[in-house]
């Protein structure tokens, strides 16, 4: 899963559970540096780790070494904007910086068809969910193919609130939308992490993962367009897992279970509940 | 370039003494660079030039610069009004200079399109020796253009991936080394640029993401400058090439016309949906059908083809594009097959029938039908069911035959039948098919057959008679000499007047089509016509041949061609005729004739002729032939021949008549009587003579006195001019032959004098045996004035001669002393031919060879060749005049007696100087006696 390294730079401003609510017109704060200014496209992961530090860490430039670097689809997946890191074992919160500046970038790539891209992208996540978890469970073995349900449960785990229905307002929608697959992109990058290291050879469980991962990004890049566009939304706080570095190979593959099963049932309700509001505006 | 500013310091130095003479400065301008040719790097150029390497664009303007250092200025003596600008080795010219100040020179260039490289600062060290300052290396091309039409297209090569791949119109060729860049970019993400490889006008993007505006352009760049293209922004889904569907299967549904196909697609429902084109053909045939696009326009992996037919081979295929018809269709499936289920016949089979009436009691009815076309039987054909049924109906039932094959011969009475034909399969039976067979084709004809070749087959159109015609049948055969015409058929319905023979109808084969009208209560006869699907030149020229050839005519015949060797209907003859060395004469003939007749040729002339038979496509020739005219024409010979045999025929009457007239006037010259010796007085004188022979006989047949014009003949020397020459010579050859061949026909008087002794001795030998039956006759001597011409040289007046009397006289005086000149003749050969030595042959065989001629011919002929003859002494029957060969040809057989009679001369050719030899008296005195 390419390359990782470390930030190295700025505070775990999650840490400290700064959350702000999203403002519509609300002049956001870069919350972290060098968002959105990477160097290229390279994706900025938020992990969660269990140390007592904030440990960042990039996932990679290109999302694997096989020479698929740049690709905008597959490869990476997880989104390039904000990463805070919580150095505790709660979930790492942040702000999402949207745009740099005034205007919404790539203006004209924000197009009236987004919204229909948009309902298509999470449409397909839905209807390629339940197969991924399966496939996942199939491909970790004993016990967590017989025993998902007890080993799998995400009681336990850290999960975006998506309390959203087909009556909340677009632009709340959007909002959790952008948290949900915020928080996923960066989950699903540390899954097919752990895979490649677990399951190197299980490729079509990594062939899907990298697909979700990269069409989660390319959701969060609608939402972004949809946001800024739309509703003058420029920042959002999101919030991240757990990391599952330096678990052990259990807990990757329980940790990755679990997150799979809640993104099966939450992808399917967000299904629901885009299809009244993905109309164009 | 280090060189260069070597060269350039050595001039500077050299320079420096310019007050030495040449040669020094030259041997320390060598020694100089030497020196620094070794010391390499140390020196320093005098000058550069700006700017340093330049690329410029093709067409615009540029200047350069040449700067000299200050310390050369000093040194060399070296400034910039002696600067040369030079383009490789060509002098710029000076108006392209202008002086700067003392240290810089400029040149300037309106078209770039002039330069090359390098371009030259020099100098004219003490304005003799050129030398080089600096160079720079001048690159010329253009500025990138703006790519165009920039196009992208997404491959699926896999269910999950999907590289895309954009390609461009780069523009013109910009001489220079050009980068192309595919970029794209989503609204808040660069990707980084697609590199094309290897081309300058597509890229290859590994992975897309769908549902994500994309924003795509190409940048390009080189030394002169950079572009970029249009810029795309699209939804990759909406350019996408699908995989087509896989697995296609087909099953047969419940209904005999209905295939259901099953697929399974290679792409999400999700990410795109698809509709499809759905397409079919029979097996066997190349025109594809489709399912209506509509009713596969939604998403699906399965889909019922109805309207098929039954027990019928599909061949299936499938591809699909997105729903919306945003993007590329896919490839097209592999295709499957699938065969519907059966059904029962859809109609009956076609029924027809030979009838074979030569007993008049009864038909020989060969009935007939097609196999079902698959369409039709819809199935496997298992059996026919016949039913023969006589019109009107008799009181027993109809008879039914169940047959396997397609044909059924029956022996029916002659009257009216109705056939029936049903066929059966698996599923069940055909509607029947009604064939009436009356007894005599009394309706209605088609009218106005005719036939055309029309797409690579043959159409055959006719005038529908008057009734209501219930169909049609086309009978046709392919006629040939080397199989039978072997019938074919088909059946057309009633309300057409035309159609194509569903047939293996060759090329360039003569068919013979006939067509029937068959009515609800009868048929009609049938009407034929000759037609070919196309016309060829014929396969080989008739051969001509002459029939008869005449003077100023030939007539040629020839047989027509077979129609295996026609190709075609022959339009024409012609013949071609030529002489050896003239100019060949075509004559048309019309097609329908074998024979025709050449007319105004010339005689005896060999004519060459061909022939060429003519289809609509052209001709073709046959071997030649050649003949001779004939010499003469029919009766010139006739004409010539039979007149001139005429006037032979009656020279020779005349001749014989002359002669038989003259006969006794001619007998006394040519055949004078002989005095008996034995009534000679002289005889009685003689003391020798025995007296023992009788000669009654011959006392009664020549009394005294009859030979008394004969026996004695007295001609004066003088009077031998009395006698013409023409009464003479005749006389005188034949005195003459009878003097070499014969020489003693007689034995007294005239004749006796000729006899030579050569031949007397023969005689002599051969009259031993005569002696003994015949006394030696003791001669008398006549004395005369010369007997004719002759000129008496001595008188005897007693023979002693023993030579024999002639059996020949002796036998006619036996005979009865008939002096016939047939007989005489008869004698005369053979004794001519007792005489040859050469010859085995007795002489009564010659004789009777000879015997057959015409004798009034052979009389004629002999005198005549006699007369050719006069002036031959010896060996006159070796050369033949030409009017011997003509006359041989009229008396071929006489002309071989003749021809035995040369031999037998030739064999004893009598001398000159042997004539003198002769002992007999050669010359009579005047006034000898008178026989007693």
């Amino acid at each position: 899963m390419g390359t990782r390294r470390k930030a190295g730079w700025g505070a775990c401003r999650g840490e400290r559970g700064r959350r702000q609510p999203f403002g519509g017109s609300v002049p956001f704060v870069p919350t972290v540096r060098g968002t959105g200014a990477a160097s290229g496209w390279g994706l900025r992961h938020t992990q969660v780790v269990t140390g007592a530090g904030c440990e960042m860490w990039e996932c990679h430039g290109a999302p694997r070494g096989d020479g698929r670097r740049g690709s905008p689809g597959r490869g990476a997946g997880v989104v390039p904007f904000v990463a805070l890191l919580l150095l505790q074992r709660r979930p790492v919160a942040g702000r999402a910086l949207l745009v740099n500046g005034p205007g919404c970038p790539g203006n004209s790539l924000c197009r009236a068809n987004v919204h229909e891209q948009t309902r298509k992208q999470v449409a397909l996540l839905n209807a390629t969910a339940q197969d991924l978890f399966s496939l996942y469970l199939k491909c970790q073995g004993e016990p967590f193919s017989s025993e998902s349900d007890k080993l799998c449960s995400p009681s336990g785990i850290f999960f975006p609130a998506f309390h959203v229905n087909r009556t909340s307002e677009k632009k709340e929608v959007m909002v959790a939308m952008y948290k949900l697959f915020a928080f996923l992109n960066a989950s699903l990058g540390n899954i097919t992490r752990d895979q490649e290291e677990l399951n190197p050879t299980a490729k079509e469980l990594l062939d899907r993962l990298h697909n979700t991962t990269k069409t989660t990004r390319g959701l969060i890049s609608n939402l972004t367009c949809l946001l800024c566009k739309n509703y003058n939304v420029f920042q959002v706080d999101v919030s991240y897992g757990e990391s599952s570095k330096g678990k052990s190979t259990f807990k990757k593959k329980q940790q990755g279970c679990q997150v799979l099963r809640k993104y099966v049932q939450v992808i399917a309700q967000a299904a629901r509940t885009l299809l009244p509001h993905l109309s164009p505006v | 370039m280090e060189k260069k500013k070597s060269l350039s310091i050595t001039g500077i130095l050299s320079s420096m003494f310019s007050g030495w003479n040449w040669v020094a400065r030259c041997l320390y301008l060598f020694w100089n660079i030497c020196s620094l040719e070794v010391s390499g790097g140390l020196v320093q150029s005098c000058g550069h030039i700006i700017p340093e390497s330049p690329v410029l664009a093709l067409g615009s303007n540029f200047t350069a610069l040449c700067i000299l250092n200050e310390s050369c200025l000093d040194f060399g003596n070296i400034y910039a009004n002696q600067i040369i600008w030079k383009i490789k080795n060509r002098v710029v010219p000076k108006e392209q200079y202008r002086e700067i100040n003392r240290t810089v020179s400029s040149v300037t260039f309106n078209d770039t399109s002039s330069l090359a490289t390098p371009l030259t600062c020099n100098v004219l060290a003490d304005g003799q020796i050129e030398q080089n300052i600096y160079g720079i290396t001048v690159t010329l091309g253009l500025p990138p253009e703006k790519p165009k039409n920039l196009s992208c297209i997404v491959h699926q090569l896999s269910k999950l991936t999907y590289p895309m791949t954009c390609t461009w119109n780069p523009g013109r060729h910009t001489f220079l080394d050009t980068h192309f860049k595919l970029k794209y970019r989503w609204p808040r993400e660069n990707f980084p640029d697609c590199i094309p490889k290897d081309a300058n006008n597509s890229c290859t993007i590994s992975d897309v993401q769908f549902f994500v505006n994309l924003e795509v352009w190409v940048e390009v760049a080189n030394a002169l400058g950079k572009n970029e293209s249009d810029r795309l922004v699209f939804d990759p889904i909406e350019i996408v090439k699908p995989l087509s569907p896989h697995n296609l299967s087909v099953n047969s549904g419940i209904l005999p016309t209905v295939l259901k196909l099953s697929w399974e697609n290679r792409i999400s429902t999700a990410v795109m949906k698809l509709k499809f084109n759905i397409r079919y053909r029979i097996i066997n045939e190349t025109n594809w059908m489709q399912v209506p696009s509509e009713d596969t326009a939604s998403p699906r992996t399965s889909f019922s083809v109805q309207g098929l037919r039954p027990y019928t081979e599909y061949v299936f295929s499938i591809r699909c594009m997105k729903e919306d018809g945003v993007g590329y269709w896919s490839d097209w499936s592999e295709e499957k097959t699938g065969v519907t289920t059966e059904d029962k016949p859809s109609k009956g089979p076609s029924v027809w029938r030979i009838i074979d009436a030569s007993s008049p009691a009864s038909w020989t009815v060969h009935l007939m039908w097609k196999a079902l076309e698959p369409f039709e039987a819809n199935g496997v054909i298992l059996r026919y069911e016949v039913t023969v049924r006589a019109k009107p109906p008799p009181f027993h039932p109809p008879l039914k035959y169940n047959v396997n094959t397609t044909s059924l011969t029956l022996k029916l009475p002659n009257r009216t039948y109705e056939v029936t034909v049903i066929a059966h399969n698996r599923v069940g039976a055909s509607p029947p098919s009604v064939l009436l067979i009356p007894t005599s084709n009394s309706k209605a004809p088609v009218k106005n057959i005719r036939t055309l070749p029309k797409d690579g087959k043959l159409w055959v159109g006719w005038t529908a008679p008057n009734g209501n015609v219930l169909k049609y049948v086309i009978e046709w055969c392919l006629l040939s000499n080397s199989s039978d015409c072997i019938m074919e058929w088909q059946n057309e319905p009633g309300n057409i007047q035309g159609t194509y023979l569903k047939g293996d109808i060759k090329p360039f084969k003569c068919y013979l089509i006939t067509v029937y009208p068959l009515y609800a209560d009868g048929q009609g006869s049938g009407q034929s016509v000759k037609a070919y699907l196309q016309q060829d030149r014929p396969s080989k020229g008739p051969t001509v041949q002459t029939k008869k050839v005449g003077k100023a005519e030939a007539v040629l015949t020839w047989n027509h061609l077979t129609v295996d060797e026609q190709n075609g209907f022959i339009r024409s003859y012609t013949i071609f005729y030529k002489t050896i060395d003239g100019n060949e004469t075509a004559v048309s003939v019309d097609p329908s004739k074998t024979e025709y007749t050449l007319s105004s040729l010339t005689s005896d002339t060999l004519y060459t002729v061909r022939m060429m038979a003519y289809t609509d496509e052209g001709g073709r020739s046959g071997p030649d032939f050649t003949f001779t005219t004939q010499k003469f024409g029919r009766g010139e010979i006739e004409a010539i021949v039979v007149p001139v045999c005429l006037a032979f025929l009656l020279i020779v009457l005349l001749g014989v008549l002359f002669c038989f007239n003259k006969r006794d006037l001619i007998k006394k010259h040519i055949w004078p009587n002989v005095p008996d010796p034995s009534k000679s007085n002289i005889a009685q004188w003689s003391p020798q003579v025995p007296a023992k022979h009788n000669f009654n006989s011959k006392d009664q047949m020549y009394p005294e006195g009859s030979f008394t014009d004969v026996s004695v003949v007295e001609i004066e020397a003088d009077d031998k001019k009395s006698f013409s020459e023409q009464d003479l010579k005749p006389f005188d050859l034949l005195k003459k032959e009878k003097s070499t061949s014969e020489g003693h026909s007689s034995g007294i008087g005239g004749s006796s004098c000729m006899s030579s002794p050569r031949q007397s001795v023969s005689d002599s030998d051969e009259g031993e045996t005569t002696q003994n039956t015949s006394s030696t006759v003791q001669y008398s001597t006549v004395v005369l004035n010369g007997y004719r011409d002759q000129t008496p040289v001595q008188v005897f007046s007693r023979s002693e001669s023993t030579q024999p009397l002639l059996d020949s006289e002796e036998r006619s005086e036996d005979h009865g002393g008939g002096s016939d000149s047939t007989t005489q003749r008869q004698q005369y050969f053979k004794q001519n031919c007792g005489q040859d030595e050469n010859t085995d042959r007795p002489c009564f065989e010659i004789a009777k060879q000879i015997i057959p001629a015409n004798e009034e011919d052979l009389a004629g002929f002999a005198q005549l060749q006699i007369s050719g003859q006069s002036s031959e002494p010896l060996g006159l029957g070796l050369e033949k005049s030409t009017q011997e060969a003509a006359l041989s040809d009229v008396l071929q057989t006489s002309t071989e007696g003749q021809t035995v009679r040369y031999e037998t001369v030739e064999g004893n050719p009598p001398s000159v100087d042997e004539m003198p030899k002769s002992y007999l008296p050669q010359t009579v005195r005047q006034g000898g006696y008178m026989p007693q």
